[in-house]
């Protein structure tokens, strides 16, 4: 599930697929450091066409985080 | 709207590019205010893709100070041909960009002096310390003021401050060749304000540059490096049919093509007038179509519309030959290599034709929507050349006479007869201010007929116009079509009073093939002789490019020894009696 955000991470961490999980965060991937996570927030915010408050790019700390939140401005997540 | 890629792409490809075997190497070293990360990652990428090999060195975070004033700095170890200096108007103004207002008019012009000395004395020293071009970039004028609708009734104003800001760093550098400033004002109109500038991403990052256009300002970027290592494209190649009207003259008709009068056919005017705009400063146009010539000349020469004419074109090729046989032609014919030719046809599968056969010639990716081709043409880096000089803008002019000269030289048949009629005139002169530009141009230009191809920029020819050892000379050259302008270059190191150095020899192709190069060898080895000289030595250095000049020594009478190739200012050697040469 949830395969349209494991991609862009995928692709912006520059890492398989299979390596990502919902506990996936900046501890567990070694290319997630701070520049890579403004990337990785400015592609999902094109891909779902939505964007993050500065209280969620702030609150963010993994994978969970980010689906949280695009759930919480009505993206659906059932891919 | 931003590229395509986003800046993933080029942060990760960036990392996997791995080694080549390109010819042009270029190291940039980019020095910024704020953080900028990404961008030599795009720009890497980006000419990798045009086959350079990129090196770079970014600065410190904010540490462009520090590394420009201090001459030990890595900046300066680690050389650089070119240096962007990428600052912004938040970072150099500090507090006074918050509160413009918080000081009176007289302080603030004050202020505003004082940034634009310091900036100033520190560019001098940049350009004291390296032979790097460098490229700072202009402030861009904020949309907001607090002082709202009243911000365009003061005089010295905020806004008003800036744009003198920029004025006096344009003129400061308007005549130094070392010095380019780019106009990133303009960058950030032709994205919007709101665009580059992300609120959040500056909040968290120091971001002044949105991630999504840092691969945008490379692209400008790009520019400079073409320009710099000579990549400049000089003809583009043109297809007819919906490319430059719409429809298909053979079957629509005269009277049934797009050309003006809708908005289908005002698109394909709009692209001629940019065409005809590129073709006014030097860059060449030429056709390459598959049609019956009598059609397609007819609207050429008739059609009221039309924007280009026949003599905006340097070379025709209309007919039913393939694409790729007409293409080599028109090379041929324009003497210039396969590489500086830019080729626009509106069909994917001629465009694929001529990518899969000549890959060497640039084919543009283009819309099959016609009202894009402008914005495509208007994007395009490849133009791009440090210097204009009166020359590129007669160049158009210039192919349309050899255009004349051609056609004369296929009325006859001999070709001794060809150039004893073309009335040929060469008149030889010493290098001076006025043809510094353009004997620079040439060094940086010529491939074909070009012994040593020996780069140089501006100011190395001024430095060697003041050393008594270096004589430089150079050919301007007439015939009864009319003006070449300046097409030969010649440099000679005088340190051994017994034996001069040919350094640099080189023609330009529009006059290759009419011997004019033995007459300018023999003034050469006359004016040795004349000053005491018994021999002249010469190297001849290979390259790719320059087969055309290989037996130019041997056939002068030079002699190969152990290092180059030698000749006795006493031999005897016969040089064309149909040139007139006048020594100036």
């Amino acid at each position: 599930m949830s395969k349209r955000v494991y991609s862009i991470i995928s692709k912006v961490m520059d890492i398989p697929i299979s390596e990502i999980n919902d506990e996936s965060s900046p501890e567990t991937i070694e290319s997630w450091d701070s520049f890579n996570s403004y990337v990785l927030l400015d592609e999902l915010e094109t891909e779902f066409k939505t964007e993050f408050s500065i209280d969620e790019v702030v609150e963010t700390k993994n994978v969970a985080d980010i689906k949280k939140y695009l759930k919480k401005h009505g993206i659906e997540l059932n891919d | 709207m931003s590229n395509n890629e986003k800046l993933s792409y080029f942060l990760n490809k960036a990392k996997k590019l791995g080694s080549n075997n390109f010819n042009n190497k270029i190291r940039v070293a980019v020095l910024s205010s704020f953080t900028i990360n990404g961008l030599e990652e795009s720009l890497r990428v980006k000419l990798y893709e045009k086959k350079v090999d990129c090196t770079t060195y970014v600065g410190g975070y904010n540490q462009f100070n520090q590394e420009i004033l201090d001459s030990s700095s890595k900046l300066y170890k680690f050389s650089p041909d070119i240096t962007f200096l990428i600052l912004d108007t938040r970072s150099i103004l500090g507090k006074l960009f918050y509160q413009p207002y918080s000081v009176s008019s007289s302080e603030r012009k004050k202020i505003f002096d004082e940034k634009f000395e310091d900036l100033k004395n520190l560019i001098h020293s940049f350009t004291n310390q390296t032979q790097s071009k460098l490229i700072v970039t202009n402030f861009n004028i904020p949309s907001y003021s607090p002082y709202g609708i009243f911000e365009t009734k003061v005089v010295d104003g905020f806004h008003n401050s800036i744009k003198k800001l920029n004025e006096n760093l344009t003129n400061e550098f308007l005549k130094n060749d070392s010095v380019y400033i780019f106009d990133f004002n303009s960058f950030v109109n032709q994205y919007g304000e709101k665009n580059i500038f992300d609120t959040k991403q500056f909040l968290f990052g120091d971001i002044k540059i949105s991630l999504d256009y840092i691969s945008n300002l490379a692209d400008e970027f790009t520019g400079y490096v073409f320009a710099v290592l000579g990549l400049t494209k000089r003809c583009i190649v043109l297809d007819l049919d919906n490319t430059l009207w719409g429809g298909i003259v053979g079957e629509d008709g005269y009277d049934g093509i797009k050309l003006g009068a809708d908005p289908q056919g005002n698109s394909f005017i709009e692209f001629q007038k940019y065409l005809l705009s590129l073709n006014q400063r030097g860059i060449l146009l030429a056709i390459n179509s598959k049609n019956n010539p009598d059609d397609a000349l007819d609207v050429i020469t008739n059609h009221p519309d039309m924007i280009l004419r026949k003599e905006h074109f340097a070379c025709m090729k209309i007919n039913w030959n393939d694409k790729v046989s007409n293409m080599i032609d028109i090379a041929k014919e324009l003497n210039f290599g396969l590489d500086y030719l830019v080729y626009f046809d509106d069909d994917p599968v001629n465009r694929d034709f001529m990518r899969s056969s000549l890959p060497d010639v640039f084919t543009v990716e283009l819309s099959n929507d016609p009202s894009q081709y402008t914005t495509i043409i208007k994007n395009m880096k490849e133009f791009n050349s440090l210097k204009i000089t009166d020359e590129d803008a007669k160049r158009g002019q210039m192919y349309a006479q050899q255009k004349n000269r051609q056609e004369f030289e296929r009325s006859v048949t001999n070709l001794d007869e060809f150039l004893k009629n073309l009335k040929l005139k060469v008149i030889i002169k010493d290098a001076d201010k006025f043809s510094i530009p353009r004997i620079s141009q040439l060094t940086l230009k010529t491939n074909q007929f070009n012994l040593t191809t020996k780069r140089y920029q501006e100011e190395d020819i001024k430095n060697f116009v003041e050393d008594k050892n270096i004589e430089i000379g150079y050919a301007q050259v007439e015939d009864k079509f009319g003006d070449n302008g300046i097409t030969s270059v010649f440099i000679l190191n005088k340190r051994n009073p017994k034996e001069w150095h040919l350094d640099t020899f080189l023609l330009s192709c529009r006059i290759m093939g009419r011997q004019i190069e033995k007459c300018i060898m023999q003034h050469i080895i006359s004016k040795a002789k004349d000053n005491g000289v018994t021999t002249i030595k010469a190297n001849y250095l290979p390259t790719k490019k320059n087969k055309p000049i290989e037996d130019f020594l041997p056939d002068c009478g030079f002699q190969k020894n152990e290092d180059g190739w030698i000749i006795d200012v006493n031999n005897k050697f016969k040089s064309p009696d149909f040139i007139e040469v006048i020594d100036e």
